[in-house]
C-alpha cells in the first residue's frame, strides 16, 4: 500500500493580477521525504512554495495537509499562515536584526508560550545542531552569510513542525560553502525526520538533496520523479536539456530496422541511430535525447555494430573535470562531455558512438 | 449641563434643561431686558446694571474686535486691570472680516462672544436688525447724545470716534508739494507711491461714501489711477509712511499719527478745510453671550469716564471719545476742535455697501 | 502528526474569520476618508452653489462661478508665472547644491547637507518679512546701503514677482535639493565610470551620461515642487499684496475677510487651483513610479566624489553663501530690526530701543500662542505617527482588498493648497455638532488632515525599507499580526517613526495656511500670529515676535532631537 500523503498539492493556480504564475499544479509529498521543486526563474515554483505556505492567495485548487484542506478555492478554506502549523527557510534569511540569535531562534516557541526553562534547552539544543552555540548572544546582524543561513535554520525547525518550507536558501552562499551545507542540510533533515518542500533552480542541489523532484516551467509540471527516474529517462526535451546537458535528435520512426526491442530513428542526414523508448509511444516522427557525458569520442571506430558513426570536432572547450567537444555529425552540431581526453585538434575526423541504452526516446 | 471648554454653563444647556425661553435663531430679536425694579449699583467709580459678582464668577470675557492686535490687547488690559478675576480673551479681524465671522458661527448655532467692537455702522446696524446684539441699557447712557447711540437705545454706542485726513512723510514731501485738502491726493505724482486701507475696512467706507458726496462720483476714479497699495491696518500704512515706503497716504488716522510721531517718525498729518472723514467705533453686549453679565459690566466700563479714559489715552488706541463730559485729547486737542464728516443718512449709506466693495476691489485688483 | 491534523482542521474550519488586522485596517481607513473627503465635499458644495450665499444648504447649483473665475485672468496668470519661475529658480538652487554635496570633495559636506534643511524649519514667512525689510524699495536695508555707496533709487525690489519668486525659491526649495540629492545619491556610479573609461571626457559624461539619468528624478522634483509652490501663501501675502500683486491663495484670503464673504467665488478658485494641481501629482507618480523603493538590502550605492581640487574653495563658499542669503541675513536682519524704534540700516543712538522685546513678551502672541502650538505640535506629532503608520501599512504592507484606494484618498491632500483646505474644513466642522470648532481640537484635526500625504510617505519610505520577509518569517513561526507588529514591525521601525515624529512637530509649528482661518480665540498658535501682528503693529514689533517664537521653537526641537537620538539608539539596542 503506498504510504499516506503527508502533504497533497492539487491544481493549484495562482496569478498576480492578471498574471498567471502557477497554472495548474499538482503533486504529492509523503512523510519524511525531501520533495524539490526545480526549475528555471520565472517557473513558478517560488510561488507554488509561498502558496503552500499561505503567504500567496491561489485563485484555484485545493492545498492538504494529512488530508484536512489549508487551503480550498471550492470550499472557501484559506488558513491564515500563521495558523498552518508550517516553517519556512528564507532565501534572504530574515534574520531579525534587532534581536540576538537566542531571540531569533527562541521566537516561535515564544509564540507558542512555552516556558523559559523548555525555550532554553530547546534553543541550545537546535543551535548546537547547527554548530552555533557559541553564538547565541551574539547580536544577530553582525553574523555572517552562512552563520545567518544556520540560525535561521535552528529558528526554524527549534518549534518541531512537521513540515519544513525551503526557498532557495543556498543561493546567496558561494559555491564551496553552499556544496557543503547541502550535504549539512541533508543529513539534519534525515536526523530530524521532517517532511521538507525545497526550492531551487540548482541542478546538482536538486539532484544531491531530493528524494522526489518536481521539474516545473511556466506554471506548469513538466515531470516527476526519483533524481535517477528524471536523469536517466527525461520525458520533454526541456527536462532533457534542464537536467544535465543533453542532444536533441529528430528524425523518422524506422520500424523496419527495429530490432532486439531498440527503435531505429533516421535523422534527415541519413544516420540511424538505434535507441530504448522505455514504454513511451513512439509515432512517425521521433525526437530522442542523448546526454552528452555518454557520448564517447575515439580516434580509432571502436568496436560494435550499432551506433558508431564518423564525425569532425570542431573545437574544443576545456572545462577542468571534462572537456566539451563541439562535433559536426552529418548536418548536425552534437556536443560530447568527457572527462580526461587526449587533445583534439579542431578539423580531426573521429568516430562517435553511443549505447543504445542510453538513448532516450522523449515522449509522453 | 453641558459645559463649554472653560467649564462654565452654557446658556443653550440652561435652554436644555428645560427653561421655559423660545430658541430663536437669528431671526427674531430676543427679548431678555433688564427689569426696570433693579437700581446700578456703583462698582469702582462707575455705575452698573450688571451683576458684578456673578459677573467675576463667569470669569471671562470673549471679545471681538475690529482694532489691530496692539490696539484690542490694550483694550483688554484695561479692563482687566480694573477686574482682574475677569480673564479675557479675543479675536481681532477688520470689520468686514470680524462681521463675517460672527454671522457664520450664530448661523452654525455657535454663540461664543461676549461683546462686539465694530469700526462701521452698517453692519451694526444689520446686527441689530437681525437680533444679535443684546438689548442692554446701561446706566451710564446719560452722559452720550441720542446720535450716538443705537436706535432705540441699548444695542450699542459709540465708543469712540476715529477722525483721518491725509498723512505723507515729511522728508520726501516739502513745502509747496504737500497736500492741503481732499483733492491734493489725487495728483498724478502721488502714482504709485499713495496708500490706502483695503475694502473690509469702514472707515474706509466712510470716506469713499463722503468724498463722492462731495466731489463726485469720478473722484475714486481718478484716485483708481494712482495705483494705491492698500492695508488692513493704520499702523501698517503709517509703518510704511515712515520709513518712506509710501510717499502719502490718503486715509491718515489721526491716533496713528500720534502714535508714530511720539515715536519720532518723520510725518505729518493734514486736516483738510473739508472736514475729516470719521467712523463711529461702535460696542455692543451680543445676545446669547456664553458670559452675560460680564458683557453688561463691561459695556458700562467701556462707556463710562473711566473706560474712555483708557480709550482715549492708551497709545495703541488714541480715541476721541464721544462723552459729553469727555476731557480733550492726549494732544490737547478736543474733537469739537475737528470738523468731521458723517454720513447723515445712515440707510442710504448701508445700502451702497455693495457699489463700494465693488468699486474698490475692483481698484486694487480683485 | 495528528495534533497537527487536529490544530489544521481546527482552525480551517474557521474559514477567514474577521481578524484583528481588517478591523485595524478598515477602521484607519475609514478615518482617513472621513478627514480628507469631509472637508472637500463643503468645499466642492460651496463651488457649486450659485444661490443666495447666506442661506445653507445651498439652494441653487450651478458653475456659475467657475465662469466668474474669467474675471479674473491677471490673478490665475501671476499665480502661474510666479510658481513656474519659483520653481525653476528652486531646481537650480537645487541642483547646483546637490551636485555640489553629493559629488564633489568640498570640505564639510556632512554638515553642510544637515544645515540646508534650516531655510525650512526658519519658514517662508520669516523669510519673507526679512526680505521685506532687506529689500524693499525705499526702506530695504540692502537699498540703503546702496544709497549710501552713492547709487541712486533701488538696486533690489523684493516686491515685484521676481523677488517673490526668489524668496518662495530660498525657503520653500528645499524640498528640491533633498529630492534632487536623493536622485543623484541612487545613481550608479559605475555608469559614469563606464564613460570615463571609454575615454570621455568629465564634462561629455556629464553631458551624456549623467544629466540624461538624472533628467527623469528631477523632472519628478520639479513637478512636486511646482505643486509645492501654486499652494505658496505667506510669502505672496508679505511681498505680493503691498504691491496689488494677487496669487490665488492671497485672493482666496481677502476675497473671504469682506463683508459679505465672496465664499463662492473663493470656492471655485481653489477648485480650480485643485484641478491643476491633481494633474500636476498625477503626471508626477506616473514619473515616479517607474522605480522601487525597497533599497536592495546591503548594497547602497556609493556616490563617486569627483575631486575637483582648488574649485573646493570655491564651492565651498558657494554653500556658504547659500546660508548666508536664506539663514544668516534674514535672522539678522530682523535681530537688527527688532533693537530699533524705526527700523533703518544706519540708525541714530537713540534709535535703539529694548521696548519691542518688553512689549512683544505682553502679547498674546509670545505667551499663549506659542504654548498652543508647542502642545498642538507634540499632540500632532504622536497621534501622527500612529495614524500614519496604521495608514501606511494598510497601504503598502497589507493584502487587504481596497487598500490601494485610500493611497488615492491619503494623498488627495497634497493636490490641494492648505488655505484652501481649510476652507473647506471650516466649513465642514463649523456645522458639526460636536462643538470643536474655533478649538485647538479643530487644528489638530486639520493638521492631521494636511499632513496625511507627508506623515504616510515617510513612514512608508521606511516601512518599504523593510524586507518584507521579516514579517512573513514572523508569521511562519507562528505569531499572529499583533504580536508581529509588537515584537517585529514596530522595533524595527522604531528610529524611522522617530525621524517621522520630529518631521511632523517641525511641520504642525511652522503651519500657516490652515491655522490662520481656523484659529479662534482660545486656539492661536504662532505662524499665523506672526501674519496677524505683521497686520496690525509696527514691523519692528513683528520682527521682534517672529525672532522669539523661531527661538523658542528652535530650542524645543533642539532638545527633542537629543531626546529622539536617545530613544531610537536605546530601542534599537
Amino acid at each position: 500500500m503506498a504510504p499516506k500523503p503527508h502533504i497533497e498539492v492539487e491544481n493549484l493556480e495562482v496569478s498576480f493580477g492578471a498574471v498567471p504564475a502557477v497554472r495548474g499544479v499538482s503533486f504529492t509529498v509523503t512523510h519524511g521525504e525531501q520533495l524539490t521543486l526545480l526549475g528555471p526563474s520565472g517557473c513558478g515554483k517560488t510561488t507554488t512554495l509561498r502558496a503552500i505556505a499561505g503567504l500567496e492567495k491561489p485563485v484555484a485548487g485545493e492545498i492538504r495537509i494529512d488530508g484536512a484542506p489549508i487551503y480550498s478555492a471550492a470550499r472557501n478554506i484559506n488558513v491564515p499562515a500563521e495558523k498552518r502549523g508550517l516553517s519556512m527557510v528564507f532565501q534572504s534569511y530574515a534574520i531579525w536584526p534587532h534581536m540576538s540569535v537566542f531571540d531569533n531562534v527562541a521566537y516561535g516557541l515564544r509564540v507558542r508560550r512555552e516556558e523559559a526553562a523548555a525555550i532554553r534547552n530547546k534553543v541550545i539544543q537546535a543551535l548546537a545542531l547547527v554548530q552555533m552555540q557559541a553564538f547565541a548572544d551574539r547580536r544577530a546582524s553582525q553574523l555572517s552569510g552562512g552563520q545567518q543561513q544556520r540560525v535561521a535554520l535552528a529558528r526554524a525547525f527549534v518549534f518541531q513542525p512537521s513540515v519544513l518550507l525551503f526557498d532557495e536558501p543556498l543561493s546567496n552562499l558561494d559555491a564551496k560553502l553552499r556544496a557543503d551545507m547541502r550535504i549539512e542540510l541533508r543529513d539534519l533533515q534525515h536526523r530530524l525526520g521532517i517532511t521538507s518542500i525545497y526550492v531551487t533552480h540548482d541542478l546538482e542541489e536538486a539532484l544531491a538533496m531530493s528524494d522526489h523532484i518536481v521539474v516545473m516551467r511556466d506554471g506548469l509540471v513538466e515531470q516527476t520523479g526519483t533524481p535517477d527516474d528524471i536523469y536517466r529517462l527525461p520525458r520533454s526535451a526541456f527536462v532533457a536539456d534542464f537536467i544535465g546537458s543533453a542532444n536533441l535528435v529528430h528524425g523518422r520512426n524506422r520500424r523496419d530496422l527495429a530490432t532486439h526491442g531498440l527503435l531505429a530513428l533516421e535523422t534527415p542526414g541519413g544516420q540511424v541511430i538505434y535507441g530504448n523508448a522505455y514504454g513511451r509511444s513512439a509515432g512517425d516522427e521521433l525526437t530522442v535525447s542523448v546526454r552528452t557525458v555518454h557520448l564517447q569520442i575515439s580516434p580509432q571506430r571502436p568496436a560494435g555494430e550499432r551506433n558508431v558513426w564518423p564525425a569532425r570536432v570542431e573545437k574544443t572547450v576545456f572545462q577542468g573535470d571534462f572537456t566539451q567537444v563541439h562535433i559536426l555529425w552529418g548536418d548536425q552540431r552534437l556536443i560530447a562531455r568527457c572527462a580526461a581526453l587526449d587533445p583534439l585538434p579542431a578539423g580531426q575526423e573521429v568516430f562517435i558512438s553511443v549505447d543504445p541504452k542510453r538513448v532516450v526516446l522523449l515522449g509522453a | 449641563m453641558a459645559h463649554n471648554k472653560h467649564g462654565h454653563i452654557t446658556r443653550r444647556a440652561l435652554l436644555k434643561a428645560g427653561v421655559a425661553l423660545p430658541l430663536v435663531g437669528i431671526a427674531a430679536p430676543n427679548v431678555l431686558s433688564q427689569p426696570l425694579s433693579k437700581s446700578p449699583s456703583t462698582v469702582l467709580d462707575f455705575q452698573t446694571n450688571a451683576d458684578v459678582a456673578k459677573a467675576e464668577q463667569e470669569g471671562q470675557l470673549v471679545f471681538y474686535c475690529h482694532e489691530n492686535e496692539a490696539g484690542t490687547a490694550g483694550i483688554m488690559q484695561g479692563f482687566n486691570k480694573d477686574f482682574p478675576k475677569i480673564k479675557t480673551s479675543y479675536v481681532r479681524a477688520q470689520t468686514g472680516a470680524l462681521y463675517s465671522k460672527i454671522l457664520a458661527e450664530r448661523q452654525a448655532g455657535r454663540f461664543d462672544v461676549d461683546v462686539l467692537q465694530l469700526s462701521d455702522l452698517a453692519p451694526a446696524f444689520d446686527f441689530q436688525k437681525k437680533g444679535g446684539y443684546e438689548h442692554y441699557e446701561s446706566p451710564e447712557s446719560g452722559a452720550y447724545k441720542q446720535d450716538n447711540l443705537s436706535t432705540p437705545k441699548g444695542y450699542f454706542f459709540w465708543t469712540g470716534v476715529d477722525p483721518a485726513g491725509i498723512a505723507y512723510n515729511a522728508e520726501k514731501v516739502t513745502g509747496s508739494d504737500a497736500p492741503k485738502g481732499w483733492k491734493d491726493i489725487l495728483d498724478p505724482r502721488w502714482k504709485g507711491k499713495i496708500s490706502c486701507k483695503i475694502s473690509a475696512s469702514g472707515l474706509q467706507f466712510v470716506q469713499w461714501y463722503m468724498l463722492r458726496k462731495l466731489y463726485g462720483d469720478g473722484f475714486w476714479q481718478e484716485f483708481a489711477k494712482l495705483q494705491p497699495h492698500a492695508f488692513d491696518s493704520r499702523v501698517q500704512l503709517f509703518d510704511r509712511l515712515s520709513k518712506g515706503d509710501d510717499t502719502i497716504t490718503a486715509i491718515g488716522e489721526y491716533p496713528a499719527y500720534i502714535l508714530f510721531k511720539s515715536r519720532g517718525a518723520k510725518v505729518e498729518f493734514v486736516a483738510p478745510a473739508d472736514g475729516l472723514v470719521a467712523t463711529p467705533l461702535v460696542v455692543g453686549a451680543v445676545n446669547k453671550a456664553p458670559h452675560p453679565e460680564v458683557a453688561k459690566l463691561f459695556v458700562d466700563w467701556a462707556m463710562s469716564k473711566r473706560g474712555q479714559a483708557w480709550y482715549q489715552t492708551n497709545p495703541n488706541l488714541y480715541y476721541a471719545s464721544v462723552r459729553t463730559d469727555a476731557p480733550p485729547m492726549p494732544t490737547g486737542v478736543s474733537l469739537t476742535q475737528f470738523k468731521l464728516l458723517y454720513p447723515q443718512d445712515w440707510d442710504d449709506y448701508s445700502k451702497q455697501s455693495a457699489t463700494f466693495l465693488k468699486e474698490w476691489n475692483g481698484m486694487l485688483g480683485l | 502528526m495528528e495534533r497537527h491534523a487536529r490544530a489544521v482542521s481546527a482552525a480551517a474550519s474557521s474559514t477567514e474569520s474577521v481578524s484583528a488586522q481588517k478591523i485595524a485596517g478598515y477602521g484607519v481607513a475609514t478615518v482617513a476618508a472621513v478627514l480628507v473627503l469631509y472637508p472637500v465635499f463643503y468645499l466642492l458644495q460651496a463651488a457649486l452653489d450659485v444661490g443666495d450665499p447666506q442661506t445653507r444648504p445651498p439652494t441653487a447649483y450651478g458653475l456659475d462661478n467657475f465662469e466668474a473665475l474669467l474675471n479674473y485672468p491677471q490673478i490665475m496668470l501671476n499665480t502661474l508665472s510666479v510658481s513656474f519661475a519659483a520653481t525653476l529658480m528652486a531646481l537650480v538652487i537645487g541642483f547646483i547644491m546637490a551636485w555640489i554635496l553629493t559629488r564633489t570633495n568640498v570640505p564639510g559636506r556632512l554638515v553642510f547637507e544637515q544645515l540646508m534643511a534650516v531655510p525650512y524649519y526658519l519658514t517662508p514667512l520669516l523669510g519673507a518679512l526679512a526680505w521685506s525689510m532687506l529689500g524693499s524699495p525705499e526702506s530695504g536695508f540692502l537699498n540703503q546701503f546702496w544709497r549710501a555707496l552713492g547709487g541712486s533709487g533701488h538696486v533690489i525690489d523684493i516686491n515685484t514677482p521676481y523677488g517673490i519668486a526668489w524668496v518662495m525659491a530660498l525657503f520653500e526649495g528645499s524640498v528640491a535639493f533633498v529630492m534632487i540629492g536623493a536622485v543623484m545619491k541612487s545613481m550608479d556610479p559605475a555608469l559614469e565610470e563606464a564613460s570615463q573609461v571609454i575615454g570621455a571626457s568629465r564634462l561629455r559624461t556629464m553631458l551624456r551620461v549623467t544629466l540624461p539619468l538624472v533628467i527623469p528624478g528631477v523632472l519628478g522634483a520639479a513637478i512636486f515642487v511646482f505643486a509645492e509652490m501654486l499652494g505658496s501663501f505667506a510669502v505672496a501675502l508679505v511681498l505680493g499684496t503691498p504691491n496689488r500683486y494677487y496669487v490665488i491663495t492671497t485672493a482666496i484670503y481677502q476675497l473671504i475677510q469682506q463683508y459679505p464673504p465672496r465664499i463662492q467665488v473663493a470656492a471655485a478658485m481653489g477648485t480650480s487651483l485643485f484641478a491643476v494641481m491633481f494633474v500636476m501629482l498625477f503626471i508626477y507618480r506616473r514619473i515616479v513610479t517607474a522605480g522601487s523603493y525597497v533599497t536592495i538590502t546591503g548594497k547602497a550605492f556609493r556616490p563617486r566624489v569627483a575631486d575637483v581640487g582648488r574649485l573646493r574653495h570655491l564651492l565651498f563658499c558657494v554653500c556658504v553663501l547659500y546660508l548666508v542669503v536664506s539663514v544668516v541675513l534674514p535672522i539678522a536682519t530682523l535681530l537688527y530690526a527688532s533693537v530699533q524704534k524705526i527700523a533703518v540700516a544706519f540708525p541714530a543712538a537713540d534709535n535703539f530701543t529694548l521696548d519691542n522685546f518688553r512689549a512683544a513678551m505682553s502679547m498674546n502672541a509670545a505667551g499663549s500662542a506659542l504654548t498652543n502650538s508647542l502642545i498642538l505640535a507634540f499632540a500632532t506629532a504622536t497621534i501622527g505617527i500612529a495614524l500614519m503608520g496604521l495608514l501606511a501599512w494598510l497601504i503598502y504592507r497589507s493584502r487587504l482588498p481596497g487598500a490601494g484606494l485610500i493611497e488615492y484618498v491619503v494623498m488627495f491632500p497634497q493636490a490641494v493648497p492648505r488655505l484652501v483646505f481649510a476652507f473647506g474644513m471650516m466649513w465642514a466642522w463649523l456645522a458639526f455638532p460636536i462643538p470643536i470648532y474655533g478649538t485647538l481640537w479643530l487644528l489638530l484635526i486639520a493638521y492631521l488632515t494636511v499632513f496625511l500625504p507627508l506623515g504616510v510617505r515617510t513612514i512608508a519610505g521606511v516601512m518599504l525599507q523593510v524586507d518584507k520577509s521579516l514579517d512573513e518569517c514572523a508569521q511562519m513561526c507562528g505569531a499572529s499580526w499583533m504580536f508581529r507588529m509588537r515584537t517585529i514591525s514596530i522595533p524595527l521601525l522604531v528610529p524611522g517613526l522617530v525621524a517621522a515624529w520630529l518631521l511632523l512637530f517641525i511641520a504642525s509649528v511652522r503651519e500657516l495656511g490652515a491655522s490662520i482661518l481656523l484659529m479662534g480665540p482660545h486656539s492661536k498658535v504662532i505662524t499665523p500670529s506672526i501674519v496677524e501682528s505683521w497686520f496690525g503693529t509696527a514691523s519692528e514689533l513683528t520682527a521682534t515676535l517672529a525672532l522669539i517664537q523661531t527661538f523658542v521653537v528652535a530650542a524645543a526641537v533642539a532638545v527633542l532631537v537629543v531626546v529622539t537620538r536617545r530613544v531610537s539608539t536605546h530601542v534599537v539596542n
